[in-house]
């Protein structure tokens, strides 16, 4: 651990790490000194001289940011000097930026707008022309990204970040003085698996997604903390979303994990949270109510007498996969299995990835949480699983239940549903019209990761909660609530429990799950950010994490 | 430093339309001759990084077409194992690499402090005017003469100082020009 | 042999061979001296006769300082590259500036043009006493043929085993490598030099770290310009006692070559000691143009605040006598201006230059410098608003002093402040010719040029 130094901020005293700098002093103290171009994920260029403070001791005004701080250093953020300081490089800014606030998709969290409305000055003094950019606005530079120079600070975080963080160096300054900008060289693109972390690090409207354009007024989006169900990997992100809508996901700052980033992949998978087609639940091509669904169920269940199959599902909650575990394992003496997809390699970027060096994080499970589902108690299912002996055709149970009906892409292939379709009694849960919920006897429409809460365990055996963006639409019930309703059946669970109830019963006698406390900060992450483009400082070592869990990644295997 | 194809750059193939940006493509891939690739890896053992010998070999591409098109950019980049868009960065911040084909001579005025005083801004603009009513920086039809303003070529004492490609003129004047232009061949 | 006159009784030291027939070459080098002094250190490094810490010593006492524009103390400077014990098995570099691109100088140009090997020879010794194993000369991208004449000097210093391993026995190992910019004035900053060199945009870093101790390669660095390398060796020559001998005092001593450009009968380099009096040196040159009055001067190249006729009467052209007037002796480009001068004029000319060279890192200068330049060609225009003056000096105070990067944007301000405040008439001349504002149309928005007009937007220029 490094040592610490003590500083004087606006005449409070705070213990900083002795190789922090006077912004993140500032910082430290609860002073935010505004900035464009420091970004805690990157290196320090002191390029847009924002951050001016005054230092007891240095004769000229300094940008805070540049400054590597002393014991004993004083730092003023409050002076005449050093607000005249902000203002004139507001005033610069400003001249030339566009006054297009109303049709720009930054505002509301554009640090530009922000910093001139808490400062700056309240006239222009300019009547020169504004500069213009022909043939850089409105641009598409890649697959998400969109970039309008106009509105450019040059603050090279975008810059930074393609060569610290992607390390694919597709930006760069063009250009010098005046007339520099930020773009790609002729013909290639801005393509790399982070790409739209480029546009959350610009702190302006310059470099915007695709997705998100002109979709909604920031500052009407609400957020929800959540982890990306991408892969194994679990990036913290918050889920964006308004009147049942989700408009987009951005990373939420976790050190120990994906830092300030998420990938495209994960990113741009936002769009799927809007798709529920199923609302009632159905019996045998009839729809009908939650009581008939369950007592169908029950009885089928009843009259397998343990010839039944549970494909759980490496997508749900390790709290969802361990009431089924309960329920048709342990009570029922049902096989409860899963089965997951090794799919394409995610990664990201994280600065102690690798013990303290910067590396790569990376996930090859196309599901959040097959290390959770297992330690639920759920088989993790392979070649010689019960799920392969389906399908083969050498095991043919009289009930079969898919609790989440995009377990695998394998729920997609004709033959799999065939061989599923076997069974006397095919149960599904799903939110989507497909072929498998088309074939089930018995359809339960159920909602997305958004509407549940719950935890998954990543890829380094952390324990990471999701919440609950919005309540699944009416009669649609949560993963959760469809399990409490069938323990009842039995008499094994109560409906009244939550994930969070489930959490606190479970914990004992889950591996890695003891001692961890539901609202730790551990388990829950850093709040959203106000912004993309300002992310929470990980100054202050954050709490150690969830739990040692490495061996459940070889159980089973 | 001069010449290359002295084409207009609309007409190059695979240019970008008009409004758009960027490099402009000289219509085929290059790649450098096997004397200046030597040049190039002679170059790379007097530095420790290969980046350092960016801007050397910006001008051995200059030196071999002319100008640093976008094939040119792409070229170095892979010779020194750099990201194109840096190159592409590192080109544009330095005035002296061409961004478009120029005339065989490029008549190069400084119009900096000392040389004003000594009226060189009069000096250019008669120097274009002579030369058929030239735009700043545009080529004469026949390809002979490109002639653009530069900032102090530390000639100060030989106001107004002129360059021609390489090589330093004294005391170009409007009483001397026609014989300055005369002696381009 | 100086191509210019000197004042009587001075000896000419870096020119005394200028315009000699084959002073470049090695041959002549070594028949008039050279490479002596550097055949006394190589000579005396074995046997301990001649250290590191000697030769610092020398340079400190000579009291030599930075020829470069800041007259920082070279000795001093080298002291801060930290012992080899700290430097974790780290090379030492050192960086010849021969960026010359201030306006109105052009003395490290004759200096490598004309006398090549006191450069080198002068280098070898610095390298000498800081460990250096390789150095480099950045040699700005403009002097094309100056740059050749460097190389062949060096080929003939490697063949002549000055340069090279083992140089002379001495077990000293000393590579040279000449490295030519590409048209950046910013590049002169000694930052902005080693970014450049390292194959990057020049843009000037950071401070701290400090060059001395992570400049090019994360590696210690010392930058210096040619002039004061140059007078290394003539301090290892003649004695550091010799070296301060010259001068007006103990903290301004030396040689000192002077750039005089402008309205006087001969422009060029003359070499003086350090604080000729301003007007001693326009004699030298031949006194003004055509008999004219002095209006003006601009004593340290275009980054110096401007001296009206008064304020350089009786001026001592050093660091500290320039320094005194509030301008500074910079690279000693002395621009002379008589009185025919249009110094809004002029003053604009110079906002043009520094627009066109800030490198856009930092945003007050970025912005402010275009903003200066634009509001000034409005004024000279005759399209001038009453508050402009004001609004000028107001933004050029924001520009300066710690809210930026580097020093370029204080330098873009001098001209422009001093040249309000003391020629403020000549502005207000301006502003009562303006004509009356026109509502027809506003003025059309500047356009950032597309590449397939920046050849002919001048973007060379
Ligand atoms: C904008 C700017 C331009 C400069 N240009 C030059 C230059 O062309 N040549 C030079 O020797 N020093 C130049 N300098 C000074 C260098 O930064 C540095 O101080 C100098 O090279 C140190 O050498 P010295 O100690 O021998 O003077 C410049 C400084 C600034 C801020
Ligand atoms: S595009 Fe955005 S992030 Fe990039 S330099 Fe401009 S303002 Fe900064
Ligand atoms: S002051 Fe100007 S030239 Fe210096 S670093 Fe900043 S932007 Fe570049
Ligand atoms: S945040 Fe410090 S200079 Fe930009």
């Amino acid at each position: 651990m490094s040592k610490t130094a003590k500083v004087t901020v606006d005449g409070r005293s705070v213990d900083v790490p002795d190789n922090s700098n006077a912004l993140e002093a500032c910082r430290a103290a609860g002073v935010e000194v505004p900035h464009f171009c420091y970004h805690p994920g990157l290196s320090i260029v002191g390029q847009c001289r924002m951050c001016m403070v005054e230092i007891e001791g240095m004769p000229k005004i300094a940008a805070s940011c540049t400054v590597p701080i002393r014991d004993g250093m004083v730092i003023k953020t409050d002076t005449e000097k050093a607000h005249a300081a902000r203002n004139s490089t507001m005033e610069f800014l400003l001249i030339n930026h566009p006054l297009d606030c109303p049709i720009c998709d930054q505002a509301g969290e554009c640090k530009l707008q922000d910093n001139a409305v808490t400062g700056g000055l309240p006239v222009s003094r300019t009547s020169e022309a504004r500069r213009q950019y022909p043939g850089y606005e409105r641009t598409d530079i890649g697959k998400h990204v969109i970039a309008d120079m106009t509105r450019c600070i040059q603050c090279t975080r975008c810059i930074r970040f393609c060569e610290e963080i992607t390390e694919t160096g597709e930006l760069s300054f063009i250009e010098r003085g005046g007339h520099t900008i930020v773009w790609t060289h002729e013909g290639r693109a801005l393509d790399n698996e982070l790409s739209g972390c480029a546009a959350d690090v610009c702190p302006v409207g310059a470099l915007t997604t695709k997705e998100f354009r002109f979709r909604k007024r920031a500052w009407w989006l609400d957020k929800t903390r959540s982890v990306c169900t991408g892969c194994e990997v679990g990036c913290n992100i918050a889920v964006e979303h308004k009147d049942r809508v989700v408009h987009r996901f951005i990373p939420r700052v976790n050190a120990d994990v994906n830092d300030f980033w998420i990938c495209d992949f994960g990113r741009f998978r936002s769009e799927e949270l809007n798709e529920q087609e199923l609302f009632r639940p159905v019996v045998r091509g009839k729809e009908t109510s939650w009581g008939d669904a369950q007592d169908a169920i029950k009885a089928a269940v009843d009259a397998a007498q343990k010839d039944v199959l549970v494909l759980g599902s490496a997508k749900l909650s390790t709290e969802t996969n361990w009431l089924a575990a309960q329920l048709f394992g342990k009570h029922l003496g049902a096989n409860v299995e899963f089965v997951v997809d090794r799919g394409d390699r995610h990664r990201v970027k994280n600065k102690k990835a690798d013990g303290n060096v910067a590396g790569w994080l990376e996930g090859y499970e196309a599901a959040p949480n097959s290390r959770g589902a297992e330690a639920a108690g759920v088989t993790r299912g392979g070649d010689t699983g019960a799920l392969a002996a389906v399908l083969t055709g050498t095991l043919l149970p009289k009930v079969i239940i898919v609790l989440d009906a995009a377990f695998s892409a394998k729920a997609e292939d004709p033959a799999v549903i065939a061989a599923l379709r076997k069974a006397g009694t095919l149960i599904v849960c799903s939110r989507r019209r497909s072929a498998l919920a088309a074939a089930a006897d018995v359809l339960l429409p159920v909602g997305g990761v958004h509407n549940d809460e719950g935890t998954f365990v990543n890829v380094q055996g952390r324990v990471q909660r999701f919440d609950c963006a919005y309540i699944p639409p009416p009669i649609v019930r949560t993963q959760l609530e469809i399990l409490t309703h069938l323990g009842k059946k039995w008499g094994l669970f109560d409906t009244r429990w939550t994930a969070r109830s489930v959490f606190e019963e479970m914990r004992a006698t889950v591996p890695g799950y003891a001692g961890l406390d539901w609202d730790s900060p551990a388990l829950v992450g850093s709040a959203p950010s106000a912004s993309p483009a300002a992310p929470h400082d990980v100054l202050e070592a954050p709490a150690k994490g969830g739990l040692g869990l490495p061996a459940l990644q070889e159980v089973g295997s | 430093m001069s010449g290359g194809p002295n084409l207009p750059s609309a007409q190059i193939a695979g240019n970008p339309p008009v409004g758009e940006h960027g490099a402009l493509s000289c219509g085929k891939a290059l790649k450098f001759s096997p004397e200046a690739r030597k040049r190039v890896d002679h170059l790379l053992t007097r530095y420790p990084t290969k980046q350092a010998a960016l801007l050397p070999t910006l001008w051995e591409a200059q030196r071999e077409w002319g100008w640093i098109s976008r094939e040119a950019v792409d070229h170095v980049a892979e010779v020194l194992e750099l990201a194109p868009a840096f190159v592409w960065g590192v080109v544009t911040f330095y005035t002296m690499y061409n961004r478009a084909p120029v005339g065989k001579h490029l008549i190069q005025f400084c119009t900096s402090i000392s040389c004003h005083l000594a009226d060189a801004e009069g000096v250019y603009a008669e120097c274009r005017k002579r030369l058929g009513d030239l735009k700043p920086g545009e080529t004469s039809k026949d390809g002979k003469f490109t002639v653009i303003e530069v900032e102090c070529l530390a000639q100060c004492d030989k106001a107004p100082a002129v360059m021609v490609n390489d090589d330093d003129y004294a005391v170009i004047t409007k009483d001397n020009l026609d014989s300055f232009l005369g002696g381009l061949k | 042999m100086s191509k210019t006159p000197v004042p009587k009784g001075f000896t000419p030291v870096h020119s005394a061979r200028f315009g000699k027939k084959g002073s470049q070459k090695l041959a002549g080098y070594e028949a008039d001296g050279g490479y002596a002094s550097w055949k006394k250190v190589a000579k005396g490094w074995k046997s301990g006769d001649f250290t590191p810490a000697k030769i610092i010593d020398m340079v400190k006492a000579s009291g030599l300082r930075g020829r470069g524009g800041a007259g920082f103390p070279t000795g001093l400077k080298w002291t801060f590259v930290p012992p080899k014990e700290k430097r974790g098995g780290k090379p030492v570099y050192l960086l010849c500036n021969a960026d010359e691109s201030e306006p109105g100088t052009f003395k490290d140009r004759l200096i490598m043009e004309e006398d090549p090997h006191q450069l080198l020879e002068g280098m070898l010794i610095a390298s000498a006493a800081l460990d250096v194993k390789h150095a480099y000369i950045y040699i700005r991208g403009e002097m094309v043929r100056c740059a050749e004449v460097l190389n062949e000097a060096v080929a003939e210093a490697y063949a002549a085993g000055y340069l090279g391993k083992d140089i002379l026995g001495s077990g000293l190992d000393i590579d040279l490598t000449v490295h030519r910019g590409a048209g950046a004035y910013i590049c002169g900053e000694e930052t902005a030099l080693i970014e450049s060199l390292e194959g990057k945009r020049g843009h000037p870093r950071i401070k701290p770290p400090f060059p001395a101790v992570s400049g090019v390669w994360d590696c210690p660095t010392v930058v210096n310009n040619v002039e004061t390398l140059a007078a290394v060796k003539f301090i290892l020559d003649n004695g550091p006692e010799w070296f301060k001998g010259m001068g007006r005092n103990e903290k301004n001593t030396g040689p000192k070559l002077y750039c005089v450009s402008g309205h006087v009968e001969k422009p060029g380099v003359y070499e003086a000691p350090m604080g000729i009096k301003f007007m001693d040196l326009l004699a030298l040159c031949g006194g003004m143009k055509g008999g004219k009055k002095l209006k003006a001067v601009i004593p340290g190249g275009a980054s110096a605040a401007i001296l009206t006729a008064a304020e350089v009467a009786d001026l001592p052209m050093d660091f500290d006598g320039v320094a005194a007037a509030k301008s500074m002796l910079g690279s000693a480009a002395i621009m002379v201006m008589d009185e025919t001068t249009d110094i809004p004029k002029a003053v604009t000319n110079i906002s043009k230059f520094f627009a066109h060279e800030s490198c856009g890192q930092c945003t007050p200068c970025r912005e402010g410098t275009p903003w200066l330049n634009k509001m000034l060609k409005r004024l000279i225009k005759g399209e001038g608003k009453r508050d402009d003056l004001d609004l000028l000096l107001q933004i050029s105070n924001q520009m300066g002093n710690g809210m930026t990067i580097c020093v370029f944007s204080d330098a873009a301000i001098a001209p422009v402040i001093s040249g309000i405040t003391k020629f403020r008439d000549e502005f207000e001349a301006y502003l009562s010719k303006a004509k009356a504002p026109d509502f027809a149309l506003a003025a059309p928005a500047e356009v950032t040029p597309k590449v397939a007009d920046r050849v002919a937007e001048g973007i060379h220029g």
